[in-house]
């Protein structure tokens, strides 16, 4: 009978763990270079998120091969000179919310994350706003920041000055599912 | 015991679900970027593909000999040998390509086509692609005794397969057997050959020494004749969509045919400065062709 009471409690801690927490892995992203000669973007969908509201948990990674500027060859130089993904192959952030929001079905929360975000080896502290929005067992989640290159020791040689920005802006947008 | 399993059990879960995600690659077998800077290493086509979409763009020069010395630039003098390309890439395997040659007025129209790439995980070791294109011999020879060459004796053909292979990130080798056909070896034409076949090997290399540029070498010992074999040294400078190739080389010829059957001066004295743009144009909006 005991040990009926231990599962029974159990389970209510597991799923209640588990009501919390949010996955997604098709994730979009958007990274803007905007220089004086030149702006175009880079995009992916294939962002991989997890928020966790009991624990207070952020964590999200994206396979930098993934992404695509529209044309090959920048793509191959992006990936071979700039962002060296055979050594560096992803970009990561970790970390909470500033305050955990008590979300309602249907409408949006802002938010701020604190973490570590890593990009080509480099870790930086940043704080992120974002959005959420509970829509039944998703939660969508809309952030924006900006990435210095040189912050991640990511040159741009001079002859690129301009055509490639200093100042990357990354917008990011994901539908997470509640896991259970 | 029951209750030990239990505890384990419950850590166990709880250890598990506060884990941050793991870390996957969206692919396993990535397919290994630029074994060459561009879709031409000095004169021999690469491995390297056109994109869906997208015009590559080269022009290349070569100049007369450097044995004329500071009178002459070291050959500079002598004019340029011009070969202007433009291919485009249908799908990200095949790419069908105009070039013009200022030699002998050339127009040469040429496929590739893209076998397989080279992945990281060594999965497929090597990247091959095919090439195959005819050339139409277009000057003015009204002059000639027996009249003008017909245009069936005006045409080439050229074949060849490209084996290419990042053996690390510093050093990529391409082999390339070749093949060029002549339909009539006219003696007024720029050649030294006097055969209508043409089998040789290409050798092609690169050697990255810094994030933006590259030693290269390409070398084509003939297989079937006794003309000189093709060497060319040079370097490959990469700046921003461009790529710049400089180098000396034995041949002024630029198109395939002509590399075989042109002949070639002495590695030296003889080599020839040659210089070539790349540059690739999305024909397509970026933001529109995801």
């Amino acid at each position: 009978m005991r040990y009926v009471g231990i599962f029974i409690l159990y389970l209510i801690l597991f799923s209640s763990v588990n009501a919390q927490e949010f996955k997604g892995e098709k994730g979009e992203i958007v990274f803007i270079s905007q220089a004086p000669l030149s702006e175009f973007e880079g995009k992916s969908q294939a962002l991989n998120g997890l928020v966790d509201f009991d624990k207070n948990l952020l964590d999200f990674f994206i396979d930098l091969n993934t992404l695509k500027t529209g044309i090959g060859l920048r793509d191959r130089h992006m990936r071979e000179n700039y962002l060296e993904t055979k050594k560096f192959p992803f970009a990561e952030f970790t970390g909470k919310m500033k305050t955990v929001p008590s979300l309602e079905a249907g409408k949006s929360q802002n938010v701020v994350a604190v973490g570590k975000f890593k990009i080509h080896g480099v870790v930086r502290e940043i704080e992120v706003p974002g959005q959420l929005t509970l829509q039944g067992n998703e939660l969508l989640l809309k952030a924006s920041f900006k990435v210095l290159l040189s912050d991640h020791n990511i040159p741009i040689p001079t002859v690129m000055f301009y055509e490639l920005a200093e100042e990357q802006i990354v917008n990011i947008s994901i539908r997470l599912k509640k896991t259970n | 015991m029951k209750k030990v399993a239990l505890l384990w059990m419950l850590l166990g879960l709880t250890f598990q679900s506060q884990a941050q995600l793991e870390r996957k690659l969206a692919t396993e077998s990535q397919e290994v970027d630029l074994i060459f800077h561009a879709p031409r290493n000095i004169n021999l086509l690469t491995t390297e593909p056109v994109d869906k979409g997208t015009l590559h763009f080269a022009i290349m020069h070569t100049f007369g000999t450097l044995d004329g010395g500071i009178r002459n630039l070291f050959g500079i003098d002598n004019g340029a040998s011009i070969q202007f390309s433009f291919e485009y890439g249908f799908n990200d395997k095949f790419s069908l390509g105009a070039a013009r040659q200022g030699l002998d007025k050339i127009y040469n129209l040429y496929g590739r086509y893209h076998f397989f790439k080279q992945t990281y995980d060594d999965k497929v070791p090597f990247s091959l692609s095919a090439m195959g294109g005819a050339g139409v011999n277009t000057s003015d020879y009204s002059f000639l005794i027996e009249g003008d060459p017909s245009l069936a004796n005006r045409t080439s053909y050229a074949f060849q397969l490209m084996a290419a292979r990042r053996f690390s990130d510093k050093i990529s080798l391409q082999v390339s057997p070749m093949m060029a056909y002549f339909m009539d070896m006219n003696p007024i034409f720029f050649l030294e050959g006097d055969q209508n076949l043409y089998l040789a090997l290409g050798f092609s290399g690169k050697y990255k020494v810094s994030s933006k540029a590259s030693l290269t070498l390409q070398w084509i010992p003939n297989l079937n004749n006794d003309l000189r074999n093709n060497v060319g040294l040079g370097i490959d400078l990469e700046a921003g969509g461009h790529v710049f190739q400089m180098y000396f080389v034995t041949s002024p010829a630029l198109n395939e045919q002509y590399l075989l059957a042109g002949g070639n001066g002495v590695p030296g004295e003889q080599f020839r400065l040659g210089f070539n743009v790349n540059r690739v144009f999305a024909t397509k909006r970026s933001k529109a062709n995801w």
